[in-house]
């Protein structure tokens, strides 16, 4: 028969020799721990010095739009890390490969890309921009009184960056819609295969 | 298997799938240096999920599934891996052989040829290849790839035809 010669051939190929001893495993599964615990670390450290960076501005500058700009920055930083540490504890258990089919596997992985691609306004950018926003308007204030054209210039320290983010949202939706789409593939063919089984 | 530690279970595990796992990983990437950080990457995988080991399905079932799944995941994170570029049984089907009309040249040209095949397909359908070349019933391919037995047996009928009209002449003059 063909195939079996083909399913001959292909079994025939493939070294049975592990690639790694078991001391390597070991030594490779702490070092993938430590480079996780040191990627959380890095994120919580950045929050750890920027926080009370604006929290004491928020305590001692003059001008009140300027505390309040300082402290949303602070309260956001602090969301942002909150929701850090919940993604982080949300991550995959070592068994996860093994207790889901490929396919729901390969969709949850894509839904796990598609929300961090959608999300990443509602937690990680979005809220530092009432804060920016709010600071921006407190320099601008004094500037307008001096002239107009140095309090309009004042706003081009927020409207560069804001076309930056619109870019980055603009990207960030397409490639959230590409994935979609594959999502709905596999739920397609998720579906078919039910379809088949009861025909 | 319940009950054996860790360490026990992976090396059953690892002589056992070993070379599978050593076949998979080259359908899943085509650089040799690549191929080798994801088969220790699979075989990381598997070590530690069968920390987890629990029964609830065979230790057959649980290897192909880590191996698929990790493989599935590095490849969709390789930005160079664009998903566009997959295609399906039915399209590959329906292309014509690039190595039609050439003689056909032994069998490693075979598998090497059956390899650039299988790592053109889509994750699914790459996964119920693979199952097929390794072996493996229907029900046992449903159970790793989720899809039904019904659905299997459908795409096997296709991966059947087209080894046939692939493969069949190329196997046979390399013998």
């Amino acid at each position: 028969m063909p195939n079996d010669d083909i399913r001959n051939l292909w079994q025939a190929q493939g070294s049975a020799d592990a690639p790694l001893t078991l001391e390597e495993l070991r030594k490779k599964g702490a070092k993938f721990r430590t480079t996780i615990a040191r990627r959380n670390l890095r994120e919580y450290a950045a929050v750890a010095l920027m926080v009370p960076y604006f929290s004491y501005f928020a305590w001692t500058a003059r001008l009140p739009l300027m505390r309040v700009g300082n402290g949303l920055l602070a309260a956001a930083l602090l969301y942002m890390a909150y929701q850090l540490h919940r993604r982080a504890s949300a991550s995959p258990a070592h068994g996860e490969l093994a207790w889901q089919s490929c396919l729901a596997f390969h969709r949850a992985q894509l839904e796990r890309q598609r929300d961090a691609l959608s999300g990443i306004w509602s937690w990680y950018l979005g809220p530092l921009i009432p804060g920016f926003a709010t600071i921006t308007i407190a320099i601008a204030i004094p500037l307008f009184h001096r002239s107009i054209a140095a309090g309009l210039s004042s706003f081009l320290w927020i409207v560069l960056p804001a076309i930056v983010l619109w870019q980055v949202a603009r990207i960030n939706k397409g490639a959230a819609a590409k994935i979609q789409r594959q999502i709905d593939e596999l739920e397609a063919a998720e579906s078919n295969a039910n379809s088949g089984a009861r025909e | 298997m319940e009950g054996k530690p860790q360490d026990e279970r992976y090396l059953e595990a690892a002589a056992a799938y070993g070379a599978a796992l050593h076949r998979l990983a080259g359908a899943y990437e085509a650089d040799p240096d690549r191929r080798r950080d994801l088969l220790q990457d699979v075989h990381l995988a598997l070590w530690r999920s069968l920390a987890s080991f629990d029964g609830r399905c065979s230790l057959r079932t649980w290897v192909y599934r880590v191996a698929h799944n990790a493989a599935t995941s590095y490849v969709i994170s390789q930005r160079r891996s664009r998903a566009s570029a997959w295609i399906g049984l039915e399209e590959v089907a329906a292309l014509a052989d690039p190595a039609e009309g050439e003689q056909a040249a032994g069998r490693r040209h075979s598998v090497d040829r059956l390899l650039k095949l299988i790592q053109q397909l889509k994750p699914l359908d790459r996964q119920v290849i693979l199952s097929y070349l390794e072996g493996l019933d229907a029900a046992a391919t449903a159970e790793i790839t989720g899809i039904s037995p019904g659905n299997v047996a459908t795409k096997i009928h296709r991966i059947k035809n087209l080894l046939t009209q692939r493969f069949h002449e190329g196997v046979r003059d390399a013998e």
